[in-house]
C-alpha cells in the first residue's frame, strides 16, 4: 500500500484540520464505552480494585509487580529483535509511510532509558511524549497505556530499571515527509489518545472491570485486531472486528457467533488465552504466538477468566466472507480422506495437494485432521482451515509456529524453504477444503506475495 | 529480577531441570525411566534405555525414521513428550518381529532385498507394519498414504512398495 507524495500532504491536511476541529468539539472514544453505564474514576469506585498486579504477586514487591504487569502490557513483544538483547529494541515497525524501530528500554543511560525520571517515564506512557518533548509515534501504544494507573506506570518501571543496561542503539527511523514532523502527533493525538486513566464502570462486576483493565489498558490487544482509519487511528466503530498484520489476519475477537468467539465456551476463550490452544477451536500461530510465549501464558487464573469475560461482552461485528466453521471430524482413512478429495480452483491442485499433505503433513496431523503428538495439531473447528482466504493457513506452512507450554515448546516446522509456491497454494486449498468448510482459492502468486510480509 | 520462589507463584514456565519417574509400557514389558516429562521419546529410547534400532533424522517430524508404534499407531518419537506416551503401549523396531504382521514386513524386506544404507528403514518398517496392520490389502494410494511422510535418501521407494505387497500374500 504505497501512497504519493501528494496523498500524504491531503492526509497531513486533513489531520490538522480535523484535529483543530476535533479538539474543540469531540473526545477520543473510550475503548470501553461500547458497555454503556456509568464510568467513574478509579478513586470512586467501590468494588475491588480492576487496576495493579493481582493478589498471587502483591506482596511479592515492587520490581515483581513491574514484572507481571511488564509481561501483560507485553513490552518485550516489540522491543525485543529475534536475536538481539531483551528488551534493548531496534525491531521494525514497516508501515506505509516509512520504517520506525523500537527503542532500547533497558536502562543504559546513554542508549537506554537510565536517566529518565519518573514523570518522565510516566509522560511517554499517557501522553506519548518522550524526554525533551519529543512526541513519539503511536506503534508505542501509549493511547492504551494511557488508561494505567500511575502506580502500575511506576512498578513496570522499576522492573525496566532492575534489568542489566544493554549499550545497543536502534537504527534510526526513516519516515517519509510529512511522517517525520513529529510535532503532528499533536492532532494524531487529539483524535486518538484519550489521555485519560482507566475509569472502571460500576454497572459492572469487578471482575468485568478487571479484565477490561487488563484487555485495555496492558494487552492492548486492539492495536492489532481492531482495524484502523486512514490516519492509522484505530476505528472504534469496528473495535475488535479483526484486521491484518504483519501478512497475517488478526482474526475477529468479537462476541460474534460466526466471524468472532460468541460460540467459543468459557473454557475454550480462556485454554486459549492461557495455553494458545482451545480444543474445537484453534492454535495460535504467527504473532498471536508471540503474545502468549511473551505475556499472555504468565498471567494468573483469574486474570485470564476476567479477560474472558470482558471479551464475550464486546458487541458482534459481522465480516461478510466468514463461513460457519466446519466442527465435525472427516473421515478417518487416507482412502476415505481421497475419495473426498476437495477441488481447487486448477485441475492440477487435487492432485498435488494430496501429495504434498501425504509427504508433509499427514504424519503430524493425521489424515482425520486429529494431530497425532499432540492437542495442538488437531484441525478440527480450527479458524484458520475454516478461513476461505487461506491467508494465515499460507503463513503459518511458510513460517511454521512455535508455541512456549507447560509440556514443552509444541512447534510446527517452517516449510517455506522446501516447498515451491505452487505446491504450497496447493496443499493451503487442499487442507482448506478437506477440513475446513469450503477451500481456498490461494494461487501461487498470492503465495509469492505473502513471503514478502514480515 | 525476582527471587525464585516469588516468581514461581504464577510463572508457568516450564522448568526443563525438574525429572520425574514415568512408567513406560515398551515392547510389552513395563520399564522405569526418571527423565524431564517434556524429553522427546525418542531420547529416552536411545540415550536413557540404549535401544538404538530407532533412529533420529530430522528432529521434526518430516522424515519418519524414528517412528515407532503407540497403541498401533505410527508416532514421530522425535517429537513426542514421553509423558504423552505414559499408560500406552510402545512398540519399536527391536520387537516389531514378534507381531505376524511386523514378522512378514521383515521377511518381504530381506526376500526383495530393500535395504541400501539401512539408515531409514527401521522407520519404513514400523510405518510399513502399522500400515499393514489397519489395512491387510493396500492399494498403491494406501501405501502411498501411508509411506510417503518416511524420507529414504538412498531411494529404494520401488523396492519398499514391492516388499509391501508381497507381505500382504501368504508365505
Amino acid at each position: 500500500m504505497k501512497r504519493s507524495g501528494y496523498t500524504n500532504l491531503f492526509v497531513l491536511l486533513m489531520a490538522i484540520i480535523i484535529g483543530d476541529v476535533n479538539g474543540c468539539i469531540f473526545h477520543p472514544h473510550g475503548p470501553m464505552d461500547f458497555a454503556g453505564g456509568t464510568q467513574v474514576v478509579l478513586a470512586d469506585y467501590q468494588g475491588s480494585d480492576p487496576t495493579g498486579a493481582p493478589p498471587e504477586v502483591a506482596g511479592a514487591g515492587l520490581v515483581a509487580r513491574g514484572e507481571y504487569l511488564a509481561r501483560a502490557a507485553d513490552c518485550i513483544g516489540c522491543h525485543t529483535t529475534p536475536l538481539g538483547k531483551q528488551f534493548a529494541g531496534g525491531l521494525a515497525f514497516k508501515l506505509p509511510v516509512g520504517t520506525l524501530y523500537s527503542t532500547n528500554i533497558t536502562p543504559d543511560k546513554e542508549t537506554g532509558i537510565g536517566e529518565w525520571t519518573d514523570n518522565e517515564f510516566v509522560t511517554a506512557m499517557h501522553d506519548g511524549v518522550g524526554r525533551n518533548g519529543t512526541r513519539l509515534y503511536p506503534a508505542f501504544p501509549y493511547s492504551a497505556y494511557t488508561l494505567l494507573t500511575r502506580n502500575d506506570v511506576l512498578a513496570i518501571k522499576a522492573y525496566l530499571f532492575s534489568l542489566k543496561p544493554v549499550h545497543a542503539m536502534p537504527p534510526e527511523n526513516d519516515m517519509s515527509f510529512p511522517f517525520n514532523q513529529r510535532y503532528l502527533m499533536r492532532f494524531w493525538n487529539a483524535l486518538y489518545n484519550p489521555a485519560q486513566r482507566y475509569q472502571p464502570n460500576i454497572d459492572r462486576a469487578p471482575t468485568w472491570n478487571r479484565g477490561a483493565y487488563l484487555t485495555e489498558a496492558l494487552g492492548h490487544c486492539g492495536e492489532c485486531h481492531t482495524p484502523r482509519t486512514l490516519l492509522q487511528g484505530l476505528d472504534a466503530n469496528k473495535k475488535f472486528e479483526g484486521a491484518m498484520i504483519e501478512g497475517w489476519k488478526a482474526y475477529n475477537m468479537t462476541s460474534d457467533q460466526r466471524s468472532g468467539i460468541g460460540n467459543w465456551s468459557d473454557e475454550q476463550l480462556e485454554n486459549y488465552l492461557s495455553t494458545g490452544h482451545a480444543e474445537g477451536r484453534s492454535t495460535a500461530a504467527g504473532p498471536m504466538s508471540l503474545v502468549l510465549n511473551n505475556s499472555l501464558r504468565f498471567l494468573t487464573k483469574d486474570d485470564i477468566r476476567a479477560m474472558a469475560e470482558y471479551l464475550k461482552t464486546v458487541p458482534p461485528l459481522h465480516n461478510q466472507a466468514d463461513l460457519a466453521v466446519a466442527q465435525k471430524r472427516v473421515s478417518a482413512t487416507p482412502s476415505e480422506a481421497r475419495a473426498r478429495s476437495p477441488r481447487g480452483p486448477s485441475p492440477n491442485d487435487e492432485d498435488l495437494g494430496l501429495r504434498v499433505f501425504e509427504g508433509a503433513c499427514a504424519s503430524c496431523h493425521d489424515w482425520d485432521g486429529s494431530g497425532v503428538h499432540s492437542p495442538y495439531a488437531d484441525l478440527t473447528g480450527n479458524r484458520t482451515v475454516n478461513d476461505p482466504s487461506g491467508v494465515n493457513m499460507t503463513q503459518v506452512i511458510l513460517q511454521g509456529a512455535s508455541l512456549q507450554t507447560r509440556q514443552g515448546e509444541m512447534f510446527m516446522p517452517a516449510f517455506g524453504t522446501g516447498y515451491s509456491n505452487t505446491e504450497i497454494s496447493a496443499v493451503v486449498n487442499y487442507v482448506t477444503g478437506l477440513f475446513g468448510v469450503s477451500p481456498s482459492t490461494m494461487t501461487p502468486d498470492q503465495v509469492a506475495e505473502q513471503r514478502k510480509k514480515k | 529480577m525476582i527471587a525464585r520462589d516469588e516468581a514461581s507463584v504464577w510463572r508457568r514456565q516450564p522448568d526443563g531441570e525438574e525429572t520425574d519417574m514415568l512408567t513406560l509400557n515398551i515392547n510389552g514389558k513395563d520399564c522405569e525411566v526418571n527423565v524431564p516429562e517434556d524429553m522427546p521419546l525418542l531420547w529416552v529410547l536411545r540415550d536413557v534405555l540404549g535401544m538404538t534400532g530407532t533412529k533420529f533424522g530430522c528432529g521434526i517430524a518430516q522424515c519418519g525414521v524414528c517412528t515407532v508404534h503407540v497403541d498401533g499407531q505410527p508416532i514421530r518419537s522425535c517429537i513426542m513428550p514421553v509423558v504423552a506416551v505414559r499408560g500406552k503401549k510402545i512398540m519399536t523396531i527391536e520387537a516389531v518381529g514378534q507381531t505376524p504382521t511386523g514378522a512378514n514386513v521383515q521377511k518381504a524386506w530381506l526376500d526383495l532385498e530393500v535395504v541400501q544404507c539401512g539408515y531409514c528403514q527401521s522407520g519404513q518398517i514400523m510405518c510399513a507394519a502399522a500400515l499393514l496392520a489397519a489395512t491387510p490389502h493396500p492399494n498403491d494410494a494406501d501405501i502411498d498414504a501411508a509411506m510417503a511422510g518416511t524420507i529414504c535418501r538412498c531411494g529404494t521407494y520401488t523396492r519398499i512398495r514391492a516388499a509391501i505387497k508381497r507381505a500382504t500374500q501368504p508365505s
